[in-house]
């Protein structure tokens, strides 16, 4: 009965913003129908597109298990924007300035993403326990600096700005990575082919999924989560295995950057990010904070950027994909977000009860 | 206004009772709160609702102050047939309660939290007026212009009474309201529940558990058992002992019974010369210096000792720094100045988990704060801190976590449907008992229970009564921290008592005196 009106929710929810796609493409001046069939097109047509399609989940996944990691711990960590971005810039420095053969820089440089992650996260996470700091602040502030932080690397030629050929105008973005320094892919053009990005992001949830459920990690965590107090009884300490639960969760992050770099975009430039990191909590949001569930939702936003990317490719304006495909996130979101609203609204009528009692008394 | 509507319903008041609930039932799900209950209040008597924890007192209250719909029945008040479908409908027919827990803004005035969801202008002089006015009709005087946070618990109470009174409720209900009280409070608080029925005729109904109390406050008692009424008496022509009986259900052991119902007098006379022998020192806390974070001061100079195998009551009012030994023995706490040693060894205070490792089971005050995660299973909530004992090489076993807690589930008589149910589910005698039996499977030097039975039906009171005193014999230091003097006498050996942050006397338990004690809970040292 309530699985039944949760699907009921989803499937209203989805129609709704079908129906508002369809009129606003339609007033652009824009085939509906061909709208939703370029979607389709791009996201799941084909072994080429299910493999972009996969590409684009990849990161989501590795952003979205971060932040339940730190969910769980009862921290919100929601700055995995910014995290990706240093994550991946310093994965581009590693990449492109450090000798050695190309396998051991490539896994070099996904370690050091997840590192600069971390250490971008941590700056939240230390400011927390060590003067207070409201972290869902401190990690979102961080965002911006990490954009600006990113925007005057790839504008230096010292940093990571590529190098010039004479008479050439200089654009905002780091030179390619060496081809051995790539993440190798799997399949070819047009059959399915994928990154092997995939595959890190899968391992590591199914590892995180374990360690959750089952490690003594994981159970201080939940303990630390849901009863502060009591884990500090019990000898948690909560300097150590919060910070590091943040820490986690930005280097998390800067690998799911460092994933987009060495798999699919070989060089860093301006708005790397692309939201990956909000729409990564979107995903921890609608998985519910359950690592194993978000694979399959982190597929369904991977699916609608493939779509969206190729939507764009058919001549229709970027602002109109992206008011396209936002409705479709906001339609998955939607049903989550509402129950979670009645929920609230019932405890506000029994405050309301309890206030009246109150008066009455 | 007033005089008219008494003056109107005078006329039926010699046939009709004040309030009479007829066949009301309810049911939450598959359990019945309340069972075609009859309630018949006559006008200008205190009227005893007696019964255990559970036994459906509290969702009748709320059903005629219109907070619960009930299923079946009717509410008739003074004669007249009256749907009470709303709290505001019951404050129109003069029906009010005074809440067990209070609902007072500490930062404000008295006189601010009188006038406290009054719509309007506010009018400070009136305000201030009408609490001395009320103050005085009724014997409970306080200054209007102090701040809630300065008063004693006792004059909290009569803030919150006079916050009814001003109203001018022809009924008034109070829900067991000497639980945080003094025994002098108590008494003065009835000498004022007698004064409201007498000269302003009004009536009462007294929730309570406590005979004690219902055998000298009242002048008729309905007694409720499983959400039906089992029994009603003239209160002159009944004893504590029928009463109990009828509320239990069975005759209750000496002992078992002064806990659990509240009667005194069988205690007077300690039980047996159950005088421990001298047992090492487990537990020796000397001169402990605690501040809040706001810095109020929380422990000033408090010195303990506690033996093996021998059970000290740590007797005080409520909010005398109880609390904050409970969390300094659970590292919830650092000190200033002073120390802890357990078994000889010096503890930190305030590292997490350092009491514990050391040897220190707690079962605290307050076990949803630190006692339990309510929203992780049983079985995990009766390993928290020793993980160890049923995990290897980082990864937590779910066989032996299971194991674990069927032995205990089992040893322990916890009713639980599964290990694997959330904590939450469970009634709080089941929850006591999870936290019980995980404190004393780690097999701690210290056992240190703090209010035990505070909120438990008898049953449950009775086996945690039983299983501290086991504790204790098997040669665990005992430290029992609770505010009813009942459950304190019945368990210790030597009663210690707290006063505003540390211990200001200490009596063995066959020269306690019961007068004297009351003295030293109040601060005078005697």
């Amino acid at each position: 009965m309530n699985r039944f009106s949760t699907l009921g929710l989803y499937a209203a929810s989805l129609g709704g913003a079908l129906l508002i796609v369809a009129g606003l493409v339609t007033a652009s001046g824009y085939s509906a129908w061909d709208t939703l069939v370029a979607l389709y097109q791009g996201s799941l047509q084909g072994g080429a597109s299910i493999g972009l399609t996969i590409d684009e989940a990849a990161p989501l996944l590795l952003v979205a298990v971060g932040s339940i990691i730190c969910t769980q711990a009862g921290i919100f960590n929601i700055g995995q924007e910014g995290q990706l971005a240093v994550g991946a810039m310093t994965g581009a420095a590693i990449a492109l300035y450090c000798p050695g053969p190309g396998p051991a820089v490539l896994i070099l440089a996904l370690l050091g993403a997840a590192a600069g992650g971390a250490a971008w996260a941590g700056i939240a996470g230390l400011l927390y326990y060590w003067r207070r700091v409201d972290v869902v602040i401190c990690s979102l502030l961080l965002v911006f600096v990490a954009m600006q932080l990113l925007s005057f690397a790839v504008n230096r030629s010292y940093l990571l700005q590529e190098n010039a050929v004479p008479g050439q105008v200089m654009i905002p973005e780091s030179d390619l990575l060496p081809l051995n320094e790539r993440l190798p892919r799997l399949g070819s053009y047009p059959g399915l082919n994928v990154g092997t990005g995939v595959f890190v992001a899968l391992a590591l949830t199914a590892l995180v999924a374990l360690a959750l459920r089952y490690g003594r990690w994981g159970f201080r965590l939940r303990m630390l989560g849901l009863n502060p107090i009591a884990a500090r009884r019990a000898g948690v300490r909560a300097a150590l295995l919060g910070t590091g639960a943040v820490v986690l969760s930005g280097a998390f992050a800067g690998l799911a950057g460092g994933v987009m770099l060495t798999g699919s975009s070989y060089r860093i430039q301006d708005g790397f990010a692309d939201n990956v990191g909000w729409e990564g909590l979107l995903v921890a949001l609608m998985a519910r904070n359950r690592p194993v569930l978000a694979v399959p939702v982190a597929l369904f936003f991977g699916a609608l950027r493939a779509g969206g990317g190729f939507l764009a490719s058919t001549g229709v304006p970027r602002y109109l994909v992206s008011i396209v495909t936002a409705l479709l996130v906001l339609a998955a979101v939607f049903p989550v977000a509402f129950q979670e609203a009645r929920r609230f609204q019932r405890g506000r009528a029994t405050a309301r009860a309890a206030a009246l009692e109150g008066v009455a008394s | 206004m007033r005089s008219s509507s008494t003056a109107g319903a005078a006329a039926d008041s010699a046939v009709a009772p004040a309030v009479e609930m007829q066949g009301i039932t309810k049911g939450f799900g598959r359990v019945v709160a309340c069972d075609r209950v009859e309630l018949s209040v006559g006008r200008g008597e205190i009227h005893g609702l007696l019964g255990q924890n559970g036994a459906g007192k509290s969702t009748l209250m709320k059903i005629l102050l219109g907070l619960v719909m009930p299923d079946a029945g009717r509410i008739l008040v003074n004669g007249n047939p009256t749907a009470i479908t709303d709290p505001l409908i019951a404050a129109k027919a003069g029906i009010a309660m005074v809440h067990q827990h209070f609902s007072l803004v500490p930062a404000l005035r008295v006189w601010e939290n009188v006038t406290l969801g009054e719509r309007g202008r506010v009018d400070r002089e009136q305000a201030r007026r009408l609490v001395r006015e009320v103050g005085e009709r009724y014997g409970l005087e306080v200054d209007p212009d102090t701040k809630v946070a300065d008063l004693s618990t006792g004059q909290r109470q009569r803030v919150e009474i006079i916050k009814c009174l001003r109203r001018d409720p022809a009924l008034l209900i109070l829900d067991e309201p000497t639980s945080m009280l003094t025994l002098a409070e108590s008494r003065e608080l009835f000498t004022v529940l007698r004064r409201a029925v007498q000269d302003e005729d009004k009536t009462i109904i007294l929730i309570s558990h406590k005979l004690d109390e219902i055998v000298h406050a009242t002048d008729r008692v309905t007694i409720m058992r499983g959400g039906a009424v089992v029994a009603r008496r003239e209160t002159a022509q009944t004893d504590v002992r029928e009463l109990a009986r009828e509320m239990v259900g069975r005759e209750l052991s000496k002992w078992t019974a002064a806990t659990a119902v509240g009667t005194m007098d069988a205690l007077v006379t300690p039980a047996a010369a159950s005088s421990s022998s001298e047992g090492e020192v487990r537990l020796r806390i000397t001169d402990a210096h605690a501040n809040a974070p706001d810095g109020r001061p929380l422990l000033r100079g408090l010195s303990l000792e506690v033996r093996a195998g021998e059970i000290l009551g740590l007797a005080g009012v409520e909010g005398n720094g109880q609390t904050a030994v409970g969390d300094l023995l659970s590292s919830l706490l650092e000190l200033d100045r002073g120390s802890v040693e357990v078994c000889g060894g010096a503890v930190s205070a305030g590292r997490p988990g350092a009491m514990h490792a050391a040897g220190v089971g707690v079962v605290p005050e307050d076990r949803h704060v630190s006692g339990c995660v309510l929203d992780m299973s049983v079985a995990e909530n009766l390993v928290l801190a020793d993980l160890g004992q049923v995990s290897g090489r980082g990864f937590v076993s779910p066989r032996r976590l299971r194991a674990h807690a069927e032995r205990l589930i089992g040893e322990f008589d916890i009713a639980v449907p599964s290990p694997d149910t959330p904590m939450r589910l469970l009634s709080g005698g089941n929850q006591q008992k999870v936290v019980l039996a995980r404190e004393l499977a780690a097999q701690p030097k210290v056992l240190v229970v703090a209010q035990p039975t505070r909120g438990l039906d008898v049953g449950a009171i009775e086996y945690l009564t039983e299983r501290v005193y086991r504790a204790a014999e098997n040669g665990i230091a005992v430290l029992l921290i609770s505010t009813e003097l009942e459950e304190i006498l019945t368990l210790a050996h030597r009663v210690a008592v707290i006063h505003r942050g540390a211990v200001i006397g200490e009596m063995s338990r066959a020269d306690v005196d019961v007068e004297r004690l009351g003295l030293m809970m109040g601060g005078q040292a005697a």
